[in-house]
């Protein structure tokens, strides 16, 4: 089977998983069935069958371009979303997870791989980097997700009226302290993902910095999410705030995900 | 054939309910009697605040009748006055009934979890009056087994309806685990005081604030395993506490929004859950606005029992098909006893025939030696043996698969019985 093969039953399954997560949350007030637990597992093993596929078609590392780079942050949500559900059983994750895996799945499937062969794309940082910035990436969506959940519980809460959400989603007091802790995961990833960009930068360029927006972005995300992590433990911030600063810190990291996908399909090595 | 008379909250009017209540203490001797003056083989029976019931077996068709006249003569009331209030299911409605019963899907508040330990205690009470048989026994395992699946499978007794328990779910929906969340009553009145032992015994810690009369905080705080303060401490007390629990008979509003503003300062952004249950409101409506603070006053709380209940009522679908999958389940094996003597009386038939037979032939043959005897015997039975043997293992096999009750008569008429 060739990659894009892969790539399509890859969808097919994340399209089966959503879709079950959405009607499940309706019909019976809990978001991840037996169903879609498996249509996930089996899209993963799909998606890790292609991705592979993928490297040995393009020769290198598969997380260059918006195709390699949709369908490799696809894949690291799916498996940074199962070990929290593993561990913490918040299956109202899914809810905010399963519309944006398959989203990024469909984003891989429609367009073509990146045939970019920029001779900086050879560098050993390439797998280093991008594996360290994209499970960073994952982590801090799902922690959004997470600032997403305490939104809507507490609006829920606020009205006074409860609706279908009151029922799925876990306490206030549960978003917020897993938001924190996958957020210190996150910032750790991204942290030696901006890390190992600098050390690819100077290694391919002679430079560190090159001052493009992908670089801006990516620190604007970190002291974003320093300053989450450090009210957090001084003064106890947390909460709506906290859950917004998330989202916003996400919102930095979407952008230089989207940079290093779109422009010119390489990143910061390029520029 | 299965029967139930009774009467409950959708027939009878309380007082009517209450007139046929069974004392506990006094069942077995009513039991003998219902046994005796109905003519039931087996008998249970149900009495609740909402319900009363009798369950029973018996061969006779005016059972039901009978069981009605014995409740209004047992209770020496007028027949007229009890009858037209009661219900009679008889054999599959029966079953039916007493599987919802079960499962509180017939309870004035659907879901409702102390149903189903009622009707345990009923069946246990005939038991031990041993008024119970292989009849009502087996209905007694399979409709609580079914109650029980009911109650996992579905989430028909999930969602609090009631305003104590609606606050101690909302504040679960808020702080996650209550261990060591800090509870503060303002007044010690009665829902309060039942919302609070909820909360501790959920692991909260409690403390009363006292208003004029302090022994009746103290009291309380003690019955709580918490503190008393005195009501100036007020701000304090809001400062340390999670939850606040307010319902004093005041005529105005007691605590304030700047009340709540000032322990916010000090709580760093914890969030904090006013729950108001007096009226007239004792926390100021603007309190709620304050970041972090939730307010919940009497009639939010209804809102959410009552929104609870709705989503009870969804899942009561789910429950209604488990049941209904478990009663098929029951009364498939109830009909499959009937094929049961149908089997015995083939074999009977058959080895009539064969005796009956085998004495006509027997003269004709003369003196045989006991060898050729033996012989003539073997081979007249393993006739009959094979020719019996399929329809036999077939007749097992419909009794097993539940269709035995359609064709339990074509059976009888084919093989001649």
């Amino acid at each position: 089977m060739t990659s894009h093969t892969y790539l399509v039953l890859t969808l097919v399954c994340y399209a089966v998983g959503a879709l079950h997560v959405l009607l499940h949350a309706l019909t019976r007030r809990r978001a991840l069935g037996p169903l879609a637990l498996v249509a996930t597992l089996v899209g993963f093993a799909l998606n890790t069958a292609g991705l592979s596929q993928r490297w040995t078609e393009a020769g290198r590392f598969p997380a260059v371009g918006l195709h390699d780079g949709a369908s490799f942050l696809a894949w690291a949500i799916v498996l940074v979303f199962l070990a929290t559900w593993v561990r913490t059983r918040v299956e109202a994750l899914g809810l905010v997870v399963y519309p944006v895996v398959f989203g990024l799945a469909l984003v891989a499937g429609l367009t073509r791989p990146s045939e970019t062969s920029d001779p900086v794309l050879k560098s050993y940082f390439l797998p280093i980097h991008t594996t360290l910035a994209l499970f960073g990436y994952a982590a801090l969506f799902v922690a959004c997700a997470m600032g997403i959940l305490y939104l809507m519980q507490d609006r829920e809460l606020r009205s006074r009226s409860p609706r279908a959400f009151y029922y799925l989603l876990p306490s206030l007091e549960r978003c917020d302290t897993l938001g924190a802790r996958i957020v210190a995961v996150g910032f750790g990833f991204l942290s030696l993902a901006i890390v190992t960009g600098l050390l690819w930068n100077e290694n391919a360029r002679g430079r560190f910095w090159t001052g493009d927006a992908k670089q801006w972005s990516a620190v604007v995300a970190w002291v974003i999410y320093l300053v989450l992590i450090a009210a957090r433990r001084r003064s106890g911030w947390g909460g709506r705030r906290g859950a917004w600063l998330s989202i916003a810190g996400f919102s930095a990291v979407a952008f230089a995900w989207a940079w290093m996908a779109l422009v010119s399909g390489v990143a910061v090595a390029s520029r | 054939m299965i029967v139930v008379v009774g009467l409950s909250h959708h027939t009878a009017p309380l007082p009517v309910r209450e007139a046929l209540a069974f004392a506990r203490d006094r069942l077995p001797e009513a039991l003998a009697r219902l046994r005796a003056e109905a003519g039931l083989d087996e008998a249970a029976i149900l009495s609740t605040c909402n319900r009363v019931e009798v369950y029973g077996f018996s061969r006779r068709p005016d059972a039901a009748d009978a069981i009605a006249r014995f409740l209004a003569a047992y209770h020496a009331r007028p027949e007229a006055e009890v009858i037209p209030h009661l219900y009679r299911l008889e054999g599959d409605a029966a079953v039916r009934h007493a599987f919802r019963v079960a499962a509180s899907l017939d309870s004035m508040v659907l879901g409702e979890p102390q149903i189903l330990g009622q009707v345990k205690a009923a069946y246990d009470d005939a038991a031990a009056a041993a008024a119970l048989g292989a009849v009502l026994n087996a209905l007694r395992n399979r409709s609580v087994g079914a109650a029980r699946r009911a109650r996992t499978e579905t989430a028909i007794g999930k969602n609090a309806v009631s305003v104590s328990y609606v606050a101690v779910e909302l504040a679960r929906k808020i702080f996650g685990d209550l261990r060591d969340r800090n509870v503060l009553l303002v007044g010690a009145g009665k829902m309060s005081e039942l919302a609070a032992r909820h909360l501790v015994r959920s692991g909260a810690r409690a403390s009363v604030l006292g208003g004029r009369r302090f022994e009746r905080a103290e009291e309380l705080a003690a019955a709580l395993g918490g503190r008393a303060a005195p009501f100036e401490a007020l701000r304090d007390e809001l400062g340390r506490a999670e939850i606040v629990i307010s319902g004093t008979g005041a005529p105005g509003i007691v605590i304030t929004r700047p009340d709540v503003e000032a322990a916010s300062a000090v709580r760093r952004n914890r969030p904090l859950f006013l729950i108001d249950i007096a009226v007239p409101r004792d926390i100021e409506p603007e309190a709620g606005r304050v970041p972090g603070v939730f307010l919940y006053d009497l009639d939010d709380l209804k809102a959410v029992g009552e929104a609870n209940l709705r989503e009870r009522r969804k899942e009561a679908a789910a429950a209604e098909a488990i049941v209904e999958q478990e009663v098929a389940e029951f009364l498939a094996w109830r009909k499959s006893l009937d094929l049961v003597p149908v089997v015995v009386e083939l074999r009977e038939r058959a080895e009539e025939i064969r005796k009956s037979e085998l004495a006509k032939a027997r003269g004709r043959l003369g003196s045989l030696t006991p060898e050729q005897e033996s012989a003539i015997e073997g081979l007249t039975s393993a006739i009959v043996n094979k020719l019996i043997h399929h329809p036999t293992v077939h007749l097992k096999e419909i009794a097993s698969n539940g269709h035995a009750a359609e064709q339990v008569g074509f059976i009888r008429k084919l093989l001649g019985l």
